[in-house]
């Protein structure tokens, strides 16, 4: 976490990012140099961190692979990814954020569905929408039998995931839910964007 | 299709243009280009920057309060298709927006003119100071009276030399 603070840092953004109101009035002249250099936004790849925004007990994620595309996955695509930090009682021994039914541990396989992304993403009426931050809702973990790993994987893919596996969302969801049958994720966001 | 308005520069924004940037607090922004969302990333305050109407309004460069921007308000509710109000609706637009146009530009004339009193009160101001390089009314008179002065006419040698 600290690391993927820092390297956003040195890429010449500032801690607070957009959630500055600009009408602060930072200097920009102090500012300017730093922030010359703006990022390109791209795909979520293997080795991408993601915020989780759900109650499932993770807190970050980092994908190991991409269901969708071969560079990489979009807002509204499917990630594998491997919990990095968690909330779950078992991981935090004490601390007022402890999940006490947190279902994902560290170190877990899970699936997640990108809801916030950082590249811009081409809408059917012509408009391009882009978020703050990269962040996923867990939809489901993955197995890990080693027999019937091939057949196990098939099923789950095949049923389609569209049950997430927390109770609450947090932040803004994009309308790309629809799309993507993901209703449950739409019926308990607090904003649709 | 709604026609939005760019945040950074208040230009309206047609479908298919700019890139509209969602906040985590669920705050939306919308850009006309990307001049504008580029300056936004800037953390750039659009109220400071000159180009952008938020300055030509904060400062008093532009018409602000006129009853023709209220034709203009954002509608949430979807009216009912009718013909005639369609029909009335668009002529009317084109005729707001003439109405509007001059009158901008004439609140925008009448800032340029310069002000006739504050003219007046700094040309006050400049004899005040300067009055030691005008001369008194009394003065002025005795200089322009001319005085005849007889001159007795003296042939110079010169000249007469140059005659023969």
């Amino acid at each position: 976490m600290a690391a993927a603070l820092a390297s956003r840092l040195t890429k010449g953004r500032s801690l607070l990012g957009g959630l500055t109101n600009a009408f602060s009035g930072l200097v920009s002249s102090s500012s300017g140099s730093i922030l010359s250099q703006q990022q390109q936004r791209t795909f979520i790849q293997m080795g991408t961190r993601l915020k989780v925004v759900d109650n499932s007990g993770a807190k970050e994620v980092m994908c190991i692979q991409s269901l969708r595309g071969k560079k990489g996955a979009r807002l509204g695509d499917i990630v594998i990814c491997s919990v990095k930090e968690s909330a779950t009682k078992v991981d935090v021994k004490k601390g007022k954020d402890a999940i006490q039914k947190g279902k994902v541990k560290k170190g877990s396989v899970v699936y997640g569905v990108v809801v916030r992304a950082a590249m811009q993403k081409g809408r059917v009426d012509g408009s391009q929408v882009r978020f703050d931050d990269n962040a996923v809702v867990i939809l489901g973990i993955k197995e890990k039998k080693t027999d019937e790993k091939g057949k196990e994987k098939k099923q789950n893919y095949k049923g389609g995931f569209n049950q997430p596996l927390g109770t609450r969302v947090f932040g803004p969801v994009p309308h790309e839910m629809r799309l993507k049958k993901q209703l449950k994720i739409l019926s308990l966001a607090q904003h649709l964007v | 299709m709604r026609l939005v308005k760019c945040w950074f520069c208040s230009s309206t924004i047609y479908p298919g243009h700019g890139i509209q940037f969602v906040r985590n607090d669920a705050k939306v922004f919308r850009f006309c280009r990307s001049k504008c969302h580029k300056n936004f990333k800037m953390k750039r305050n659009p109220r400071k920057v000159k180009w952008t109407k938020a300055y030509r309004a904060a400062h008093g460069k532009d018409m602000t309060q006129d009853k023709t921007f209220e034709f203009e308000k954002k509608r949430n509710r979807p009216e009912r298709y009718d013909r005639n109000v369609t029909e009335d609706t668009l002529k009317a637009i084109k005729k707001i927006d003439k109405i509007r146009s001059t009158r901008e530009a004439d609140h925008i004339s009448k800032r340029l003119k310069p002000n006739k009193q504050k003219a007046l009160k700094s040309d006050l101001k400049e004899i005040d100071q300067h009055i030691n390089l005008i001369k008194a009314p009394g003065s002025q008179q005795q200089d322009s009276e001319k005085v005849k002065v007889m001159v007795s006419s003296n042939k110079s040698v010169q000249n007469e030399a140059m005659e023969e």
